[in-house]
């Protein structure tokens, strides 16, 4: 009896958070169907500090501007001041678990720091940069 | 100076009983401390607990005017016209007649203030429930019809100074012509008199219970202060919770403070959500369905509903033909914040005019109580 309690916990606990990798892998996947090349945690690396001119005259933009270069850290938004919550799932585990926020945001960010939208090579190499810190 | 061998034997007596003089000096500190935070909004707790000590107080001094001896009963010093035109005449003629208590023109001032006490500090309980939301009337009618209350509130503490200043006169007055201190005589109780009286007691213990009663309530009501860290400051006022709407929170709480809905007229929030694609230079890119949410979310809570004191002076301040899209652009932020010193806004920790947080601590939650500001 109480094995079965024990392997319902079990369950229960870790069912969760396969799906929230699940997420993450899924997302992974379909941009890997439009994807060049195997994604790169280190391509990811480099244009996260790469610099782009705003279109309004203010500070270059990156997606360092905000998030700071190291992700493990709190950033800054650039325009408000509020903070933002680390990204790195090593110190904050409930990134990268949402599919829907994961796109929203690669979205409006893309935008805003490079002008468009990122490709679906672009969005591998960031989520691959950014699960791995 | 006369001298003294040839006045009728003088005695020294208990005139004024410790429950009066406690009463008395307490009654002059809550009135200096409410006039000093009458201005600014920060201080509105303070302010506050001045007018409810106040109250008690008076209604102290409303029975020991009955219950208490001699020269603390009304009985004692409220006397008719004649009396009064009697002792002014002979105060004019330069031979005052002798009160040992309070003589007949300083009693009907006591009357006056106790009289404008209770307008004041009622019709300020009446002001905090209808336009703050706080004390035992919060809620019971609109902040709307305020209006004359606050009239009340503010010509009744004016009239309340004026007869502070002609008893302050009377002091003097009184003091020169009698030739008695009687600032030292409301210390210590005590005066000379002329003729024979036993004065009366001091009734120490009663007037001991006042005192205490009024530091255990100071306490009581300041105990947030050390109790409070840096970190988690102490908010004297609390708000009704407003309704909150977690996509709300998180949509526009992402980038910025998730300004409540209150703090805007419906037809701003309408046009914002409208130009979602160029939200001050940024594309909220938002789904149907999110911006359905927020739109009902928005409306139902915009500052039109008057659910609380910045919804409703917000929506009163703003012209009918004008839609301002920042806070910062209604005539009611702009009022409240006029008086801020430029370097209030270049410090640091104040990352710009819509920065709220900065200094309300409330901010999150939309309260904006007065009470809850610090400058950083």
């Amino acid at each position: 009896m109480t094995d079965i309690l024990r392997m319902l916990a079990l369950c229960l606990l870790l069912g969760p958070m396969l799906a929230q990798a699940a997420a993450l892998d899924d997302l992974l996947q379909q941009y890997a169907a439009e994807a060049q090349r195997p994604f790169s945690a280190e391509a990811g690396k480099r244009m996260w500090t790469q610099t782009h001119p705003s279109p309004k005259g203010g500070p270059d933009r990156s997606c360092s501007l905000c998030h700071g270069e190291d992700l493990s850290r709190v950033g800054k938004h650039a325009r408000t001041g509020k903070k933002i919550d680390p990204l790195a799932p090593s110190v904050n585990p409930e990134r990268l678990t949402d599919a829907k926020h994961m796109r929203k945001w690669l979205k409006r960010n893309c935008k805003w720091v490079l002008g468009r939208e990122c490709t679906a090579q672009e969005k591998g190499d960031f989520l691959s940069y950014i699960r791995s810190q | 100076m006369t001298d003294a061998t040839h006045r009728p034997a003088r005695n020294k007596i208990v005139v004024w009983d410790l429950p009066t003089r406690v009463f008395h000096w307490l009654l002059v500190s809550c009135f200096v401390l409410a006039w000093l935070t009458s201005e600014d909004n920060r201080f509105l707790h303070v302010h506050v607990f001045a007018g409810y000590l106040m109250l008690g107080l008076l209604v102290f001094r409303l029975a020991w005017g009955f219950a208490g001896p001699r020269y603390a009963r009304f009985g004692d010093f409220v006397h008719g016209w004649d009396n009064v035109r009697d002792y002014l005449r002979s105060l004019l003629q330069g031979r005052p007649q002798p009160f040992v208590g309070h003589n007949p023109a300083g009693g009907w001032a006591i009357i006056g203030m106790l009289l404008m006490g209770f307008v004041v500090t009622l019709s300020g309980i009446v002001v905090l429930g209808m336009e703050e939301g706080h004390g035992p009337l919060r809620g019971w009618m609109s902040p709307a019809s305020a209006g004359v209350f606050r009239e009340l509130h503010e010509t009744g503490a004016g009239l309340f100074l004026a007869l502070v200043g002609l008893h302050l006169l009377g002091v003097v007055v009184g003091a020169l012509a009698h030739r008695e201190n009687l600032v030292l005589a409301m210390i210590t109780g005590r005066k000379w008199v002329e003729d024979i009286d036993t004065g009366v007691r001091h009734h120490s213990l009663l007037g001991a219970a006042l005192l205490g009663l009024a530091s255990m309530a100071a306490a009581d009501y300041f105990a947030g202060y050390w109790l409070h860290g840096e970190e988690q400051a102490y908010q004297p006022f609390e708000g009704r919770p407003l309704p909150q709407s977690d996509t709300w929170n998180t949509e526009c709480g992402d980038c910025h403070l998730a300004y409540h809905p209150t703090l805007l007229p419906a037809r701003s929030w309408n046009k914002l959500l409208e130009q979602q694609h160029d939200h001050f230079g940024e594309d909220l890119d938002l789904d149907p369905d999110t911006l359905a949410e927020l739109r009902a979310f928005a409306n139902r809570y915009a500052a039109e509903s008057g659910i609380d004191e910045p919804a409703y002076k917000i929506n009163r301040s703003i012209p009918r033909d004008q839609t301002p899209l920042r806070i910062t652009d209604t005539p009611y932020w702009r009022h409240k914040h006029e008086d801020i010193d430029a370097a209030v806004w270049r410090n640091p920790k104040v990352a710009g005019k819509g920065d709220c947080a900065a200094c309300h601590l409330d901010a999150e939650q939309g309260t904006f109580e007065d009470s809850d500001m610090r400058l950083p």
